[in-house]
């Protein structure tokens, strides 16, 4: 491309306007750069009907825990249900931080899968293998390790 | 001249940087694309972990559902949804909670909502103008299920479930259309001028909840004026439905002896409580739940009422679940001299003597204005009243409903659907004074729960096969003297058989297979609870020896099932070898007493040999949801020999 001299006074102000359209029009094009990624708020804030659960397991799992645990481990765990009451030895204490940090995660389903008798322990614990699915005796034990966190 | 070009290189020197930069910016803006960084940082965070987890090549991802007409690119950033490893990870690379549904097969917007084409995490989550449909927030997830499970009661969505029988409940749709849905039992009014006193009618209109804690009649906020002028109007129906009319009192009843009426207010107490009238009637909120408070009857309703109705309820009012127990005349106004002594509310009585009511001149014609306003006959029936046509919104497809067709009114919430549903089934005229739609007073939990049942009412186009339908309702409906006594008892208020009734007591459709028949007859005359913890509920309905034998006859011949029989040998050994199995292995005594020794969890089994049969007892061992599909008994995966010891031993007990 031949550019002839710049003579003119005004040729010096069209270029830097041709340059700056150019560069307008690119920006305009590419639309600016994004801005950094934003991080997903945690559901967490979530409290109306899931309280400090925080995960869709943990939910479940008190559901289910509600309906096939609670009569001998108690509402909250603490191994005083109502039909606690009634039996020898007595039904672990769930909330025992302790003790159940150290079982993991496959011997607690076991244990639910099996119940005592499965596990050496006393069989008044019953085996829920039968009745529960393994993904339901999972959502329990998620739930389970909420009893003794949130003391 | 050279002076010249020298100033021209500056220029194009100058002009050309600034075309490098520019021309920079478009690969640097996608090199840092919100996505990429997503995907580097993962591939980062992976080298970190303990176990091997496959990188991801750079790249947009996405999932087509053909079926569900769904392009989501959330997995573009969402990694590690089907990694196990990847549990305790910060999202969006978290692993999905384990769910019955393949994320591969159904997407992720179909449950989630927001706009899957979209690869930023502003977009996609749908907070975007034009959007309608936003990410769902946790606690109303729920509502997804809803598109395909259109069964009452939905596997693992709890709050669904409590939403559609607060909805059914509630009678949603004397008002509103909502598919799946139908009206509920409620009273006739009718003859309500002969029934009820004027003044606790006006207190009831203003707040019914303040008589019966659990009532389903909701709060309309009425003025004192309206209820008053409403109160007037109802009282002038004093015909009962069908032409029935109340029966002269007993000469017991209206007996001024002090004597004798102490003797018949002890006899109606004893019989009340044989009865068990607060199985279902509660008295000053103590008690059962299925019918109104008794706890001021005796202010509310008539003498003459109160008698009429225990001998008959159904003739006062059709289709009551209320059984007609076989009471003499004798004990009928026991009951109702009882009633009289106990369930009186003074302070009304001392009220309603203090002021004189001068009715409005209008009030016929105000109180009719009323009662079509607010729909009254979408619920009650009264002189062939019909139901006011499209009361509210439809409610068939709220769920998908625009964001431009709803009036937020000045309630500065959140403009999204959910949230409007919450607010509306909370606070019902929050948005207008003048809306219509009752109060019900709803808890924070229960409003959650319907507006997940509703936000889940989309229209959205699901196929056929996706989709999970209720049973048919059942057709059952038993003929004969037996099919009377069936009606007449109201036993489908509480029990269930072949999928008609309510489920307060225990399913009956195989009871003749599980019960012998002396303890079923031995039952209806004295009524009693297996269960050491339950409260006693089954009332004495005081039959007849010809009744109990025509109940027991029908059910002998149509209440069982041939394939539960089964000869259960029992020999020492076995029953030994049994008593074994129950306390040793499987500890059975953890939930069952024998004894008094054991657990209150399940029924006492002490003289368990007398009432079950043996075939039903085998087959209830090896399955026991194959019978009650919520029944908590464990499954032991007993086997057959096993199974027939235990059977032995339980029939050895009697």
């Amino acid at each position: 491309m031949i550019i002839e001299p710049l003579r003119s006074p005004g040729a010096k102000l069209v270029m830097v306007r041709l340059l700056s359209m150019v560069v307008a029009i690119l920006f305009i094009g590419c639309g600016g750069v994004d801005p950094a990624p934003q991080r997903a708020p945690s559901h967490q804030q979530d409290t109306l009907s899931t309280g400090t659960l925080s995960s869709y397991e943990q939910r479940q799992g008190k559901h289910l825990y509600t309906k096939y645990c609670a009569v001998c481990h108690g509402e909250e765990g603490k191994g005083d249900g109502f039909n606690a009451f009634n039996l020898d030895p007595k039904p672990r204490d769930l909330t025992d931080s302790k003790y159940m940090t150290a079982l993991n995660d496959e011997r607690l389903i076991e244990t639910i899968n099996e119940g005592g008798r499965g596990v050496n322990k006393s069989p008044l614990m019953p085996s829920w293998g039968g009745r529960l699915t393994e993904e339901e005796i999972r959502y329990i034990v998620s739930y389970l390790r909420t009893l003794f966190r949130s003391r | 001249m050279k002076k010249h070009m020298g100033k021209l290189r500056i220029y194009f020197a100058a002009s050309s940087i600034v075309f490098l930069v520019v021309l920079a910016i478009s690969p640097l803006k996608d090199f840092f694309r919100e996505w990429k960084l997503n995907q580097y940082e993962y591939n980062n965070l992976i080298k970190e972990l303990p176990q091997r987890v496959r990188p991801v090549e750079v790249g947009i991802k996405q999932l087509w559902i053909q079926k569900l007409d769904r392009i989501d690119r959330c997995v573009t950033c969402h990694l590690g949804l089907k990694e196990p490893a990847l549990k305790q990870v910060r999202q969006p690379f978290r692993t999905h909670p384990l769910i019955d549904h393949d994320v591969e097969e159904f997407g992720c917007t179909v449950c989630h909502e927001g706009q899957g084409p979209a690869t930023t995490y502003k977009e996609s989550v749908g907070k975007v103008k034009y959007w309608d449909q936003p990410i769902f927030p946790t606690k109303f997830m729920e509502a997804s299920c809803a598109k395909c499970h259109k069964e009452r009661v939905v596997p693992h969505a709890p709050t669904l479930t409590l939403g559609r029988k607060l909805i059914e409940e509630a009678n949603c749709v004397a008002c509103h259309n909502i598919e799946g849905f139908q009206k509920q039992w409620t009273p006739s009014l009718d003859g309500i001028g002969s029934k009820v006193n004027r003044t606790w009618l006006v207190n009831w209109l203003k707040n019914p909840k303040a008589y019966f804690a659990k009532t389903r009649m909701p709060n309309f906020l009425l003025s004192d004026e309206e209820a008053n002028i409403l109160a007037d109007f109802l009282m002038t129906f004093k015909t009962f439905p069908n032409e029935a009319t109340l029966d002269g009192l007993p000469m017991v009843l209206t007996s001024r002896s002090e004597a004798q009426r102490e003797k018949l207010v002890e006899l109606g107490s004893t019989r009340f409580r044989e009865a068990r009238c607060i199985s279902c009637h509660p008295i000053n909120g103590k008690g059962g739940y299925v019918a109104t408070d008794l706890g001021t009857v005796a202010s509310k309703a008539s003498v003459r009422w109160l008698y009429n109705y225990i001998k008959t309820p159904k003739r006062f009012q059709p289709g009551v679940e209320m059984p007609r127990y076989r009471f003499s005349e004798t004990e009928l106004a026991g009951i109702v001299a009882y009633i009289q002594s106990e369930f009186v509310d003074y302070e009304m009585e001392r009220a309603e003597s203090e002021v004189a009511h001068k009715p409005d001149p209008a009030y016929y014609e105000k109180g009719l204005a009323l009662f079509k306003k607010y729909n009254c006959s979408g619920c009650h029936e009264l002189a062939g009243m019909k139901k006011a046509e499209e009361m509210g919104p439809d409610l068939t497809f709220i769920g998908s409903k625009k964001l431009y067709e709803i009036d937020f009114g000045k309630s500065g919430i959140e403009q999204t659907i959910p949230s409007y549903l919450l607010t509306k089934v909370k606070d019902p005229r929050v948005f207008s004074a003048s809306m219509k739609m009752p109060s019900y007073e709803f808890t924070d939990e229960e409003a959650q729960a319907i507006t997940v049942a509703l936000l889940g009412n989309t229209g959205e186009r699901i196929p056929e096969e996706l989709k999970v339908y209720p049973k048919p309702r059942s057709t059952y409906s038993p003929q004969g003297e037996f099919g009377k006594l069936v009606d007449d008892l109201a036993c489908f208020g509480c029990h269930t058989v072949f999928g008609r009734g309510r489920l307060i007591a225990t399913d009956l459709s195989l009871e003749a297979s599980q019960a012998q028949r002396k303890w079923i007859e031995g039952y209806f005359k004295v009524p009693y609870s297996l269960r050491p913890i339950l409260t006693e509920r089954m009332p004495n309905l005081f039959l007849s020896d010809a009744e109990i034998r025509v109940l027991v006859e029908y059910m002998e011949k149509v209440f069982l099932a041939d394939s539960l029989e089964r000869e259960i040998r029992a020999d020492q050994d076995r029953i030994a070898k049994g008593k074994i199995l129950y306390y040793e292995k499987y500890g059975c005594q953890a939930c069952h007493q024998i004894n008094l020794k054991g657990g209150y969890v399940g029924p006492a089994l002490d003289k368990v040999g007398s009432r079950l049969k043996p075939g039903w007892v085998f087959h209830w061992l090896k399955n026991p949801q194959a019978f009650k599909p919520e029944s908590i008994e464990p499954n032991n995966k007993l086997t057959n020999d096993e199974a027939e010891a235990l059977t032995a031993f339980l029939m050895s007990l009697k």
